[in-house]
């Protein structure tokens, strides 16, 4: 690819809430401020002759932008598509009929993680449930495709029965999507209080399977629990096999997003992920992004991670799993161990197994 | 459509030129896209609407030595598939034509 086909966009480092395990604050290599409009728009003009062309908004809590429609109205007028990712408790008619009324508005995220206000609320704070749900239902009614994502995390893992039939039941909607709070951000301060032990993440793998059986096709996952069951189950089927390396086994294969997309940090500086903000590759307005995006050392770095085998590392060694293993995500690896050039140790099955985890 | 008419790009569509000789047209109202070759790339910028399909064709076999000789079929072909796809206009120049 020449340029990026699509990018995140941090367009705010403000948010209405204080979640308890947000990745996005309290990362000490990230400057916590907004750009004015106009260094966005130019930024969007750029995009525009670059020919991107798909923008996520993100934050922060993107919603909380007053000028929110005159950068829309930017992305717009220069060919793109847009989406959100948002915790849904500032979405009102207004902003919901005028995203409506682009028709390039491809779907809003929101965060939901309980099937009640007391579960949702003991990490996002009081009201954000019935916030979320509002915001939600406002979307809906002016037709724009609404995505949940449930983020697993240790007050709501004995609440995924409920969410599951919350979500896909009562609210009717089509899918939703699943992941677990990470040792990141916020998070690694409350990391004792929130993140899933063994037992939980046995708990959480065990109950998001059968919860796919029940809803065919209608939850995903690209990370977190159910992922690392289904990846798991694969993994150590092929090493009780003895069977072939998987295509992407044996080395730093996770994840391709450097090579397909790139992030703005709320204060313009291009980083290749929102997992990896203290990697700066250069800033908005200032340096070209194509330039950046074709000949950044640290970006193609990244790129090559896949050449670097899992066996140089001390923490795989004597590892049977290496075979089927991608080492999963560098945004993780590098605040559990310090390297992005690292395998994660919290997606080691190894790891889970040694400390007493199954495989079912 | 015949190979007189004059087909014109729609403006919003966005074309994507990739290293590896490919291209991507994509229409952000609809999130459509069609990927296509040097070939396809040359066609569509030539759909200007002053244009026939035949002109283009032909300007198309100055340029590419190595075209192939079923050239006009895949144009055809392709604007066919933008037509329907609404990446180009052609349905003024047939109302035009049968008025």
């Amino acid at each position: 690819m020449r340029t990026p086909r699509s990018l995140i966009l941090e367009i705010t480092a403000r948010c209405n809430l204080r979640c308890r395990y947000c990745y996005f604050f309290n990362n000490p290599a990230v400057e916590y401020r907004d750009l004015p409009a106009n260094e966005w728009l130019a930024f969007f003009d750029e995009l525009g002759t670059l020919g991107v062309m798909r923008v996520t908004l993100a934050g922060g809590e993107p919603f909380i932008r007053e000028d929110l429609s005159l950068l829309i109205e930017s992305i717009v007028k220069n060919r793109m598509r847009f989406s959100f990712l948002s915790n849904g408790t500032l979405i009102g008619d207004e902003i919901a009929a005028f995203l409506a009324g682009t028709g390039r508005c491809e779907y809003v995220q929101v965060s939901v993680d309980g099937s009640c206000a007391e579960v949702h609320d003991s990490c996002r704070g009081q009201g954000s449930f019935d916030g979320a749900i509002r915001g939600l239902r406002t979307l809906q009614r002016h037709g724009i495709s609404v995505a949940v994502r449930v983020t697993v995390h240790r007050n709501n893992v004995h609440d995924l029965e409920n969410i599951a039939h919350f979500l896909l039941d009562e609210l009717g909607l089509p899918d939703f999507g699943i992941n677990a709070a990470g040792y990141m951000g916020t998070c690694c301060v409350n990391a004792n209080d929130l993140l899933l032990n063994l037992e939980e993440r046995k708990e959480a793998m065990a109950t998001l399977l059968r919860l796919a059986a029940k809803y065919p096709q209608r939850i995903s996952s690209q990370a977190g629990p159910l992922t690392d069951a289904h990846m798991w189950r694969r993994m150590e089927e092929a090493r009780a096999q003895n069977a072939p390396a998987f295509d992407n086994g044996g080395r730093l294969t996770a994840c391709g997003c450097p090579s397909n997309k790139i992030t703005v940090r709320s204060d313009g500086t291009i980083v290749p992920c929102n997992m990896l903000a203290h990697v700066e590759l250069g800033r908005i307005n200032r340096d070209s992004l194509a330039e950046i995006w074709q000949n950044s050392p640290a970006l193609n770095q990244l790129r090559n991670r896949h050449s670097i085998p899992l066996t140089g590392f001390k923490f795989c060694a004597g590892c049977s799993y290496i075979p089927y293993c991608t080492g999963n995500c560098p945004g993780l690896a590098y605040t559990l161990t310090g390297e992005v050039d690292h395998p994660s140790p919290d997606a080691c099955l190894r790891r889970f197994i040694e400390e007493g985890g199954t495989i079912t | 459509m015949n190979q007189t008419d004059k087909p014109i790009a729609n403006p919003i569509v966005v074309l994507r030129e990739e290293f590896d000789d490919w291209a991507i047209l994509f229409n952000p109202d609809t999130a459509d896209a069609v990927g296509t070759n040097p070939v396809g790339v040359a066609a569509w910028k030539l759909m200007d609407g002053n244009r026939s399909i035949e002109d283009i064709v032909s300007e198309i076999k100055n340029n590419f030595e190595d075209a192939p000789a079923g050239v006009l079929n895949e144009i055809v072909a392709f604007v066919n598939k933008l037509d329907e796809n609404g990446f180009v206009g052609l349905e003024l120049e047939r109302k035009a034509k049968n008025a």
